[in-house]
C-alpha cells in the first residue's frame, strides 16, 4: 500500500536529511504507529506520502502508483484515496458538523443525494450522532478531532494519514479518538499514525516504526514506545 | 462539477473582500470606458476621412458686393471678365482634375443641407449672403500648395480655403484626444491588474484554510482555483458593463452633440458602439481573468 524504497529528502536550506535513505513497506490494512522525537522525519513521511514534498532521491509507491511518474494534475486524485487527520483538527469555524464533512465531497463533486446520504453514517460512526448541527466552537477537543477524523474518512480512502492527532487532547479523550482509529482501521483502511504519545503505542500493540535523525532504528510488529530502556 | 457550490464561495469571497472588489470594478470601469472612447473616436475618425477622401477640394470664394475680405477693400463684387479669366486659370493648372462653378442658390442650398439640424443659424442666413465660389478637385489633394497660392493672389477671389487642411486640424485634434484616452486607459489597466493582483491575494490569505482542506481532500485544481478566478471575472464583467453604460453616455453626450456643432456629415452609429462596447467588455474580463491565474500561481499552491 505504501512502499517507500532508499527515500532520501533534504529541504532546501538544510544540509541534514529529513529523511535519510528510509526503506519501508506498509501493507493493506495495516496499523502502523511512527513514533520518534520532534525532527525525526515523521511529518516528512506523511507529507511525502501525500506528494506534498518529492524526495531527493529514491522511490516512493502509494496505493500501487510510482509517486515520481504522477502528473501533478493528477496528484489531487491520489489524495481522494488518502484521508488525513492533524493534531490541530483544521475544521471550517463556520461551518457546522455536517457541513465540515459534508465540504470534503463537495469539493471533489458529489452528487447532493450521495452526500446526503453517507455524511450522516460517519458522523455516527466516529460516534458524533446527534451533534451534526453543532459548530466547531461547540465542541470538546476529542469531539472536534472527531470531526475531523468523518471528514478524513468520508470518502472511504484507502489509506488514512494522522498527523499527532492526540497531540492536543487529554489521556481519557485520547483513548476514544484511538478507538475511532482502530473502528477505521477494521473497515480495511491502512492507518498510519505519527505520535509521542507513548501510552497509546503501549496500549494498542500494533506495528511501531522508530525515526531519528530521519533513519528508522526500529520496525517491530507488535511493538511498544520503547522510551523505557 | 457543483455550480451552485463554486456560486456560493464566490459570493463569499466577493462580499468578505467588498472594498477591493469595488475598487476593481470601478477601476476596469474608467479604464475600458476611454479604452472604448478611444475607439470610438477611431471609428469616427475613420468614417470621415472615408466620407470626405472624394470630397475634399479647394474652394475659392470670390468677392461679394460687400465682402469683408482685404482682398476684396476698395472694389464692387467679381467681375463677369473676371470669372471667365479665374476659370481659364484653373482649368490650364496641371494639378487640377475639374472645377465647378457655384452661384449663390447651390451655396445656399449646400449651406442648408450642412446645417439642416441647427435651424436658428439657417433662419439667420439669406441667398444673398452666401458667395460665390469656384471648387476646385485636385487630382491629389496634398499637392494643393501651387493651386492655393496661385488663387489667393488672383483678382475677384476673396479668400481660399482648402478643405484638406481643415480636415487635417480636425483629425490632428481627434487623434490627440485618442492618444490621451489610450494612455489614461493603459495606466488603468495596470492599475486594474495589480489591484487584482492584490484582491486574489487577500481573497487567497482570507480562505487559505478552505482551500488547504480542498487541497487535502484532493479538488482538483480548477475546484480550488475556480472561485478566485471568478471573483475576477464577475468584478470584470460588472466594471465591463458600467463601462457600456458611460460609453453609451459618450455616444450620446459628447459624440451625437459634436456631430451637431461640427457639421460632421458622419455620424457614429450605435453598431459602431455596440462594437466598441463588446470588445471592451471582453478586453476587461480577459485582464481578469489573467491577472487572476498569474497572482493564483504565486500566491496558491496546488
Amino acid at each position: 500500500m505504501i512502499h517507500f524504497d532508499n527515500v532520501t529528502k533534504v529541504y532546501a536550506n538544510q544540509n541534514r536529511p529529513a529523511l535519510d535513505h528510509v526503506s519501508v513497506d506498509v501493507d493493506k490494512g495495516e496499523f502502523v504507529f511512527l513514533v520518534g522525537p520532534s525532527g525525526s522525519g515523521k511529518s516528512t513521511f506523511l507529507r511525502l506520502v501525500l506528494k506534498e514534498e518529492r524526495p531527493n532521491s529514491g522511490a516512493i509507491h502509494v496505493a500501487g502508483k510510482d509517486l515520481a511518474r504522477l502528473s501533478n494534475f493528477k496528484v489531487p486524485h491520489l489524495r481522494r484515496r488518502i484521508g488525513c487527520v492533524f493534531q490541530d483538527f483544521r475544521l471550517l469555524p463556520n461551518k457546522n458538523v455536517y457541513e465540515n464533512v459534508a465540504f470534503a465531497l463537495e469539493v471533489i463533486g458529489k452528487p447532493r443525494r450521495f452526500i446526503r446520504k453517507v455524511v450522516p453514517e460517519v458522523v455516527e460512526l466516529v460516534g458524533l450522532e446527534g451533534k451534526a448541527h453543532r459548530m466547531p466552537d461547540e465542541l470538546s477537543g476529542g469531539e472536534q478531532q472527531r470531526v475531523a477524523m468523518a471528514r478524513a474518512f468520508v470518502n472511504r480512502p484507502m489509506i488514512l494519514l494522522a498527523d499527532e492527532p492526540t497531540g492536543n487532547i487529554d489521556p481519557a479523550t485520547s483513548i476514544g479518538i484511538m478507538k475511532v482509529l482502530d473502528r477505521i482501521n477494521r473497515t480495511g483502511t491502512t492507518v498510519v499514525m505519527a505520535t509521542h504519545d507513548a501510552a497509546i503505542v503501549d496500549s494498542m500493540r500494533k506495528r511501531v516504526v522508530e525515526l531519528e535523525d530521519g533513519k528508522i532504528v526500529r520496525d517491530q510488529s507488535r511493538g511498544v514506545y520503547g522510551q523505557a530502556y | 462539477m457543483r455550480a451552485n457550490f463554486i456560486f456560493s464561495e464566490v459570493w463569499i469571497g466577493l462580499r468578505r473582500n467588498l472594498t477591493m472588489t469595488i475598487a476593481v470594478i470601478v477601476t476596469v470601469a474608467i479604464g475600458m470606458a476611454l479604452l472604448g472612447i478611444g475607439l470610438m473616436i477611431n471609428a469616427q475618425v475613420g468614417s470621415m476621412s472615408s466620407y470626405w477622401s472624394d470630397k475634399v477640394q479647394l474652394s475659392a470664394f470670390l468677392c461679394a458686393k460687400n465682402s469683408p475680405f482685404d482682398a476684396c477693400k476698395g472694389r464692387g463684387g467679381v467681375s463677369q471678365q473676371e470669372k471667365v479669366a479665374l476659370q481659364k486659370q484653373i482649368e490650364a493648372m496641371p494639378q487640377v482634375d475639374r472645377v465647378t462653378f457655384e452661384n449663390q442658390e447651390k451655396a445656399y442650398e449646400n449651406f442648408k443641407a450642412a446645417y439642416s439640424s441647427n435651424s436658428v443659424f439657417l433662419s439667420a442666413v439669406k441667398v444673398e449672403d452666401m458667395p460665390e465660389s469656384f471648387r476646385v478637385k485636385l487630382k491629389n489633394p496634398d499637392d494643393y500648395k501651387a493651386v492655393f497660392d496661385a488663387l489667393s493672389g488672383a483678382a475677384g477671389v476673396a479668400n481660399v480655403v482648402n478643405d484638406q487642411q481643415l480636415l487635417d486640424r480636425f483629425f490632428g485634434l481627434m487623434n490627440r484626444l485618442r492618444s490621451a484616452a489610450l494612455v489614461v486607459a493603459l495606466i488603468q489597466v495596470f492599475a486594474a491588474i495589480l489591484l487584482i493582483g492584490n484582491t486574489v491575494r487577500l481573497s487567497a490569505y482570507n480562505r487559505r484554510r478552505e482551500t488547504g482542506i480542498m487541497r487535502l481532500v484532493g479538488a482538483s485544481n480548477l475546484y480550488i482555483q475556480l472561485p478566485f478566478v471568478m471573483e475576477g471575472t464577475i468584478a470584470g464583467l460588472v466594471g465591463g458593463v458600467i463601462s457600456a453604460v458611460l460609453l453609451m453616455f459618450a455616444k450620446i453626450v459628447i459624440f451625437d452633440s459634436m456631430q451637431k456643432f461640427f457639421a460632421l456629415a458622419t455620424q457614429l452609429t450605435w453598431s459602431d458602439v455596440a462594437q466598441v462596447i463588446t470588445l471592451t467588455t471582453v478586453v476587461g474580463v480577459l485582464i481578469c481573468i489573467l491577472a487572476s491565474f498569474v497572482t493564483l500561481r504565486r500566491y496558491l499552491r496546488v
